[in-house]
């Protein structure tokens, strides 16, 4: 277990660096001028000075790459103020470091999304046993039915029009805001129910349909024929041997869901005005805050690959078939 | 681990498929059966299976209307340019804050669908236009992605060995990237490649933009697809056959295997190209895609968003459509695959 962890792990870290090199160098090899992009509309000459030296653009990229690099161990100092390790980079928009400020927005990203995967993991999983429970019936239809509808809606559609529904022409939730969970857990849930509401909806279909099929599948198993055989109640049966088989492809999807929504789930963010770090990447796309954009990308990745990581970990635990080789 | 291709009813998770029979329904064989090619046979249980007929003509339907958006509009007397809200259209119709005067969106016989708050352009013809937008570039990317997916695929699968692991560990490394983030992040570096900052974007660069930087990042799951279908056939005996009487690996490529790579790419195809679609119009949603006055799917829906509160009506048009277009695609996906391989029906 120990082994294959760093293993892993090593195999991770070398994707990071790749990943970070082609992004950097996307970045700042590419474009023209990044400092004159980075300056925004109104640049002043003084301003593009700064950010030029702040950004390290005159020394050839590699060794811009091998500066950003060696600070995330070191630390670095800019013009406009020092960045202890691990140093992530400076922003010259905000005039803050870039970990501080993934620091400051990863609350709300990690509120949303545990919030979410909780609604969304009890109804999309539920939704799909009951229909596997009753295949074949009307109830098994209309789920089904219903989740193909929901999942194939958008975010960027449902949002306003829940917003429009609940807070806007009903009144019956206020507008979406997030509060910090450690000073007013009431507030915290109340202003982030709607956010988590669309979000669930969007992924929990995808569970529903796909519980429904492993269950069916599983039901059909010999482990399971023979459980019954001997007598099992159905529930046991369900349960403990259908269950357990059916829960391998809900940790994969869960573990790509967690990773890509732990990375800040854009477009909810924008549609609710919630301050996470899709909203912080998107601010920086139109800032041209190219530091900080390089910071998330790389945050964002590391969630991914971490989660990639931690699910075929987690598959030696549920099934014993599955060996670590 | 259970069979993908059951598991995967849409598009939204990597969907794996079985290696062509080249024998079709070797298996179930009654009579009628005999005699027909494995096209014939997918043809004759598609049409048998009403959800995907029906989706297929609503398919239809959206294709037609894309091709046909100029005729319509011409027939309907309307262009999606036209400002209504300037002084040489009908500035009557709109309030000094630019919404509709008339209730619902300013819905009349005059204007079917109503019009659009702020620039005051007609709702009907924009929604044809904008999925004509949507389609054309979500075709562009598709067949780009099956290009890139085909040509690594196949080289991965049937050279094997190194140049397989090497493939392989790409797809890897492009799988990790966050791509909601890397659309958003380098639709605005890439376009400033071939843009100086203080000039303005041509619509044509950024359409070419959004088709590319959906494609670097859209071929894995094609990709890895043809490379199973690829390596499976490599052991066939057809594929031995030709290479003992002497084919060259070129002419086994595109005489034995291309062919038998043709339904896999149609049924992915299928469940990609809604994908690209949505993800494509998530990027004009956030401002980072096409822009005003670009008929486009996506900006109806930033649209949408910004006056939900004043006029809920407009949300409904370019959400309803894009519902029954995902749902229609995705129905057509399953039922194509289903036909493809019968087994894998639930």
């Amino acid at each position: 277990m120990l082994r294959f962890l760093i293993r892993r792990t090593i195999g991770a870290l070398i994707i990071l660096l790749i990943l970070s090199a082609v992004c950097f160098f996307l970045f700042f090899a590419i474009p023209r001028d990044p400092a004159r992009i980075s300056c925004g509309e109104k640049c002043t000459p003084e301003n593009l000075e700064l950010i030029r030296r702040s950004l390290g653009l005159d020394d050839p990229v590699p060794v811009q790459y091998w500066n950003f690099l060696s600070g995330i161990f070191t630390g670095r100092s800019y013009p406009t103020g020092d960045c202890p390790a691990p140093c992530l980079g400076r922003s010259f928009v905000h005039d803050e470091n870039v970990l501080s400020l993934i620091q400051d927005r990863f609350p709300t990203t990690l509120s949303l999304t545990i919030g979410a995967a909780v609604v969304f993991l009890v109804f999309g999983i539920g939704a799909g046993m009951i229909a596997a429970w009753r295949r074949g019936t009307p109830v098994d239809k209309f789920v089904s039915g219903s989740s193909l509808v929901i999942g194939s809606l958008q975010i960027y559609f449902i949002g306003p029009l829940v917003l429009w529904a609940l807070v806007y022409s009903t009144g019956i939730f206020s507008d979406p805001k997030y509060n910090p969970f450690t000073e007013n857990p009431w507030q915290w849930a109340v202003g982030l129910i709607l956010p988590w509401m669309v979000l669930a909806t969007i992924f929990g279909s995808n569970y529903t349909r796909m519980v429904r099929s492993t269950m069916i599948e599983q039901l059909q198993e010999e482990h399971v024929r023979t459980a019954k055989a001997k007598g099992m109640s159905g529930p046991t049966v369900f349960f403990r041997y259908a269950w357990r088989g059916a829960l391998i492809p809900v940790v994969t999807i869960f573990g790509i869901d967690l990773g890509t929504l732990l990375g800040g789930a854009i477009i909810t963010e924008f549609t609710f005005s919630l301050p996470g770090l899709g909203n912080l990447s998107i601010a920086s796309v139109f800032k041209a805050d190219l530091p900080v954009l390089m910071g998330v990308l790389l945050f964002s990745s590391t969630m991914i690959i971490l989660m990639n990581v931690l699910v075929d970990a987690a598959y030696a635990f549920i099934d014993p078939r599955v060996r670590l080789s | 681990m259970t069979s993908p291709s059951e598991a995967a009813p849409t598009g939204s998770e990597p969907t794996t498929l079985e290696p062509v029979k080249a024998e079709g329904g070797d298996g179930q064989g009654t009579a009628d059966h005999i005699g027909k090619s494995p096209g014939q046979l997918m043809w004759q249980r598609f049409k048998r299976d009403r959800a995907g007929v029906i989706s297929a003509y609503v398919v239809g339907f959206f294709v037609l209307i894309a091709i046909c958006a100029p005729l319509i509009s011409k027939l309907y007397g309307k262009s999606p340019y036209t400002l209504y809200n300037s002084a040489t259209g009908k500035p009557e119709l709109f309030d000094p804050l630019g919404y509709p005067v008339k209730p619902n969106g300013g819905i009349s016989g005059e204007f079917w669908f109503g019009l659009e708050p702020i620039l005051g352009r007609d709702v009907f013809t924009l929604l044809i236009y904008s999925i004509r937008t949507s389609l054309a570039i979500a075709v562009a990317v598709t067949i780009l992605t099956v290009g890139i997916g085909v040509l690594l695929g196949v080289a991965a699968g049937f050279t094997g060995g190194r140049t397989d692991t090497l493939i392989g560990r790409f797809t890897d490394l492009m799988l990790a990237f966050p791509s909601q983030l890397f659309f958003v992040a380098f639709m605005p570096v890439i376009t400033t490649i071939f843009v100086a900052p203080e000039d303005a974007t041509p619509t044509w660069l950024r359409v070419a933009v959004l088709i590319g930087v959906l494609a670097a990042l859209g071929w894995m799951r094609m990709a890895r697809i043809v490379r199973g279908v690829a390596l499976a056939m490599r052991e066939r005996e057809f594929v031995e056959a030709a290479k003992v009487s002497g084919a060259s690996n070129w002419r086994i490529i595109r005489k034995e295997m291309l062919p038998n790579l043709v339904t896999p790419i149609l049924v992915q195809g299928t469940f990609e190209l809604p994908l690209v679609v949505t993800s494509a119009a998530g990027l004009s949603f956030l401002g980072v895609g096409l822009v005003n006055p670009t008929p486009d799917w996506g900006l109806m829906f930033s649209r949408a968003a910004d006056v939900s509160e004043t006029v809920p009506t407009f949300m409904f048009f370019p959400g309803i459509a894009m519902v029954i277009f995902v749902v229609a695609f995705n129905l057509l996906g399953d039922s194509v695959r289903d036909a493809f391989d019968p087994k894998a029906a639930r």
